[in-house]
């Protein structure tokens, strides 16, 4: 790992910035920030309400829902990739062709994610009783004040942390998105491809010093949504 | 138990099933489009073949290696806490967030010939860059905290004092690794062992760089099937993506059983 | 097996857990360690089994120096408050863990259990699991694995604290009929004084890592070698700014103490509780037995005289205190 740091900032601290800075990084570092906070925005919402399914209610398949959850954890991203690309792309049977465009690449960051809000606020929604809303009913509050008020408060910092790995997991991804995304420079190319296309070009130290950057974006990430997380759940004791 | 109501049950069955299940399916769609003849000549492909025996073997490796690391880290985090193994807790969970191409490119930097050990490395003929042992590096490398875990927060719920006593009775460490703490751990192990597994064998970023592609050397399945999409053999690689796919399937199951057996521990805990 | 504890001092970090304790422990007593949470009691019972290291003085087993010997070799048997069970075992297994650690032949191992089993009467739980026992009955299974191996003493951290009073005070009897008959030194921590005054010969009162008295029940509860002993063993209350205890106070024909009027009456089963108030506005309370409430016939509102009774002593005494 120091090797990564020492090698982006070998050339001098410009040259770190000047790599950063290129406007081909700058477009491929936008293009995955945009992509993968739509995705996690959208799969947190989705991941909150497949948590709530599977959770409080029964009903037929709902185990098959729950190990269709973790697919995306266990297939091979390059599988998920080429599959989606053939899906979506040019020789779609759903004669769509999404490909090269960020609906394509996020459509790839919400496959991917999935699992992750699921997996977080799941375990919080079972060890939740009911005995904190059923004193809101009794109360008078109706089912949706419920939910704002006291349901989602107690979900809030899972679901913030869930949401934090998936957008840190998205912006990393490589291999269910660069099929998809075709990777033309300034217009659909992710990070990590550009990344990648800057090592086997020799390029070593420009490709460190962007990793660098992404890397510091995703620790910050997690910082920010771990703090936040933190930061609600302490008024909760 | 409430009942949720019917639009929100439909809306999130069709949303996973779009996102996630229609993929799946239309992988197996894909490899059985040409018949079992067309299936059968594929299965024998030789460039598949022999990815697929290099998966394997990078596996057989990689995954013990991990769990032992995985076990044992994760015991001396919990039970024999220092500033030392609070950096470890953290240095663990780092695989998690990095990019599998900046892992590849960090693997790079350090082993490669002119790197900063693969220098030192080569003096001594050991070759880490575009080889086997640069695979099972970066697979142990991404795969790092899917043990630790499952397992940590599951040694701090436990506590010790069951292996305590067993210490009051005569047992040994070694003796009370086996019959207590291991016997405590096993399906979240299981768990994190099975993640460990699919994780090892789809990797695909980092060993894309490490290895080099060179094709019937050190091309593991995940490449092959890349290699195949972009030389638009789409068919051969379809083939090879089933074969990930029921895989992962197979890890599925495996994982679903891990944590229903986990959770009947849970009952007795009441 | 005999136990001398010799200016034992432990201390975790920052904090003094213990401080200089010293005390003997004779073979074949039930000795209670009785104090308040974080009077150091559980770290002492620890120290005493080899599973916590000390910082200073030392601990002999039977004149042997133990101090620095490990838990597994010391042959204690030693019970957690949350009974650890051995879930992935069945209760059979469980006993005879440490049987099995010693190599015993199995013919061996499945009389010795048998046996035990029927000491603790779990005769037909020997092929359940923990997780299908209540609390009570893992407390006899945890109890009848430590004495699976014949241990020279007995250790026993909080053991009835999580059972509820019918159950727990069952288990009280059984243990303290059970140590008679077999004669194990045994300890016993807690932080419930009754239940230490119920089953223990000797009373080793801790209090912030200090021992402020030692002796019978009977002689502590007398004999309080100070106000923190006094006030932890039993309820008290104050005559006329005089601390005693509320059965000491009597009530008496008038102009022959202290005159109040009964603010309540408290009937709680056996006792009966009788709260006053003079006319100073001071108030006591009056601890009478179920009888003795009945005969007097009081109610809220009557005028009572009270005085301490005659022969029960109730000033902190320099009783000796064990060093």
């Amino acid at each position: 790992m120091a090797a990564l740091v020492t090698n982006a900032f070998g050339h001098g601290l410009g040259s770190f910035w000047d790599a950063v800075v290129a406007p081909e990084s700058l477009a491929a570092l936008r293009l995955t920030l945009l992509c993968a906070a739509v995705g996690a925005a959208v799969n947190a919402v989705a991941g909150l309400a497949t948590a709530w399914v599977l959770v409080r209610d029964r009903f037929i398949g709902q185990g098959i829902l729950n190990a269709l959850i973790d697919l995306p954890f266990a297939l091979p991203t390059v599988v998920a990739g080429v599959t989606l690309y053939t899906l979506y792309g040019p020789l779609s049977p759903l004669h769509v062709n999404i490909t090269g465009t960020w609906i394509g690449i996020t459509i790839a960051i919400m496959f991917v994610t999935l699992p992750f809000t699921v997996r977080s606020v799941q375990p919080v929604l079972e060890s939740m009783t009911f005995n904190a809303e059923a004193a809101a009913a009794t109360l008078g509050a109706s089912a949706p004040r419920i939910f704002r008020t006291i349901t989602l408060p107690t979900l809030a910092p899972a679901l913030l942390t869930g949401t934090g790995l998936a957008f840190a997991r998205a912006i990393g991804e490589y291999g269910s998105v660069v099929f998809i995304s075709n990777n033309l420079p300034y217009r659909s190319e992710v990070a990590s491809s550009y990344i990648f296309s800057l090592t086997t070009s020799g390029q070593t130290s420009a490709a460190a010093s962007v990793s660098v950057a992404l890397l510091v974006i995703a620790f910050a990430l997690l910082l920010l949504f771990g703090a936040l997380s933190r930061r609600l759940s302490r008024g909760q004791r | 138990m409430k009942r949720s109501p019917l639009a929100l049950r439909v809306l999130v069955l069709v949303y996973v099933g779009v996102l996630v299940g229609l993929p799946l399916g239309f992988v197996f769609q894909q490899a059985l489009a040409h018949g079992m003849r067309a299936l059968a000549a594929a299965l024998a492909d030789a460039q598949m073949d022999h990815a697929l025996w290099l998966t394997v073997k990078v596996a057989l490796v990689a995954v013990p290696l991990n769990v032992v690391f995985g076990v044992g880290a994760s015991l001396w985090i919990v039970r024999h806490p220092s500033h030392f193994t609070r950096v470890l807790d953290a240095l663990i969970d780092v695989p998690l967030a990095i990019s599998p191409v900046i892992v590849g490119l960090v693997l790079m930097l350090a082993y490669a010939q002119n790197g900063w050990f693969g220098h030192v490395l080569a003096l001594w003929g050991w070759h880490v860059m575009f080889s086997y042992p640069g695979i099972v590096l970066a697979s142990v490398f991404v795969s790092l905290p899917l043990v630790s875990r499952q397992v940590i927060p599951l040694l701090r719920e436990i506590g010790d004092h069951a292996e305590q006593t067993a210490a009051t009775l005569g047992a040994g460490p070694v003796r009370i690794f086996f019959t207590i703490t291991m016997r405590s751990i096993t399906w979240a192990s299981a768990y994190g062992v099975s993640l460990t597994l699919a994780r090892v064998i789809g990797e695909y970023g980092a060993v894309l760089i490490v290895s080099g592609n060179i094709a019937f050397v050190t091309q593991t399945l995940t490449l092959d099937i890349g290699a195949n999409f972009e030389n638009f053999n789409t068919y051969q690689g379809f083939i090879g993506a089933s074969l990930l796919a029921l895989a992962s399937i197979v890890v599925l199951a495996m994982l679903s059983a891990a944590r229903h057996r986990e959770r009947k521990r849970h009952e007795h805990l009441a | 097996m005999s136990i001398l504890l010799n200016r034992v001092t432990k201390s975790f970090g920052n904090d003094l857990v213990l401080d200089d304790v010293t005390d003997e422990i004779t073979q074949g007593s039930l000795t209670a360690l009785l104090g308040p949470s974080g009077s150091g009691k559980s770290t002492l019972l620890r120290i005493i089994a080899g599973l916590e290291t000390l910082d200073a003085g030392h601990v002999e087993l039977n004149g042997r120096d133990v101090t620095n010997v490990p838990a597994r070799e010391r042959q204690i048997g030693f019970c957690f408050q949350d009974y650890a069970p051995f879930y992935q075992m069945s209760v059979f297994d469980n006993i005879a863990y440490g049987l099995k650690v010693r190599k015993m032949p199995k013919s061996q191992i499945r009389r010795e259990v048998d046996e035990l089993l029927a000491l603790v009467r779990l005769e037909s739980f020997t092929e359940r699991y923990p997780r299908q026992l209540s609390g009570g009955q893992r407390q006899r299974m945890a109890l009848a694995r430590a004495l699976a191996i014949k241990p020279e003493v007995l250790l026993l951290d909080e053991p009835f604290a999580a059972l509820d009073a019918q159950v727990g005070g069952e288990l009280r009897s059984w243990v303290r009929s059970l140590q008679h008959e077999l004669g194990i030194t045994t300890i016993l921590v807690t932080h419930n004084q009754s239940e230490a005054m119920e089953i223990a010969d000797r009373l080793v009162i801790l209090n912030d890592g200090r021992i402020e008295q030692t002796g019978t029940p009977q002689a502590v509860y007398d004999e309080p070698a100070n106000a923190f002993v006094q006030g932890f063993l039993g309820p008290m209350t104050t005559l006329r700014g005089v601390a005693c205890r509320p059965h000491d106070i009597e009530l008496c024909s008038e102009g022959q103490g202290v005159t109040a009027t009964i603010i309540d009456i408290l009937r709680l089963g056996f006792e009966t509780r009788v709260v006053v108030g003079d006319a100073d506005g001071e108030s006591s309370w009056v601890q009478l037995t179920h009888d003795q409430a009945q005969r007097l016939d009081l109610a809220v509102g009557d005028t009572v005289s009270l005085r301490l009774r005659a022969g029960g002593d109730n000033a902190p005494n320099p009783v000796e205190r064990s060093r």
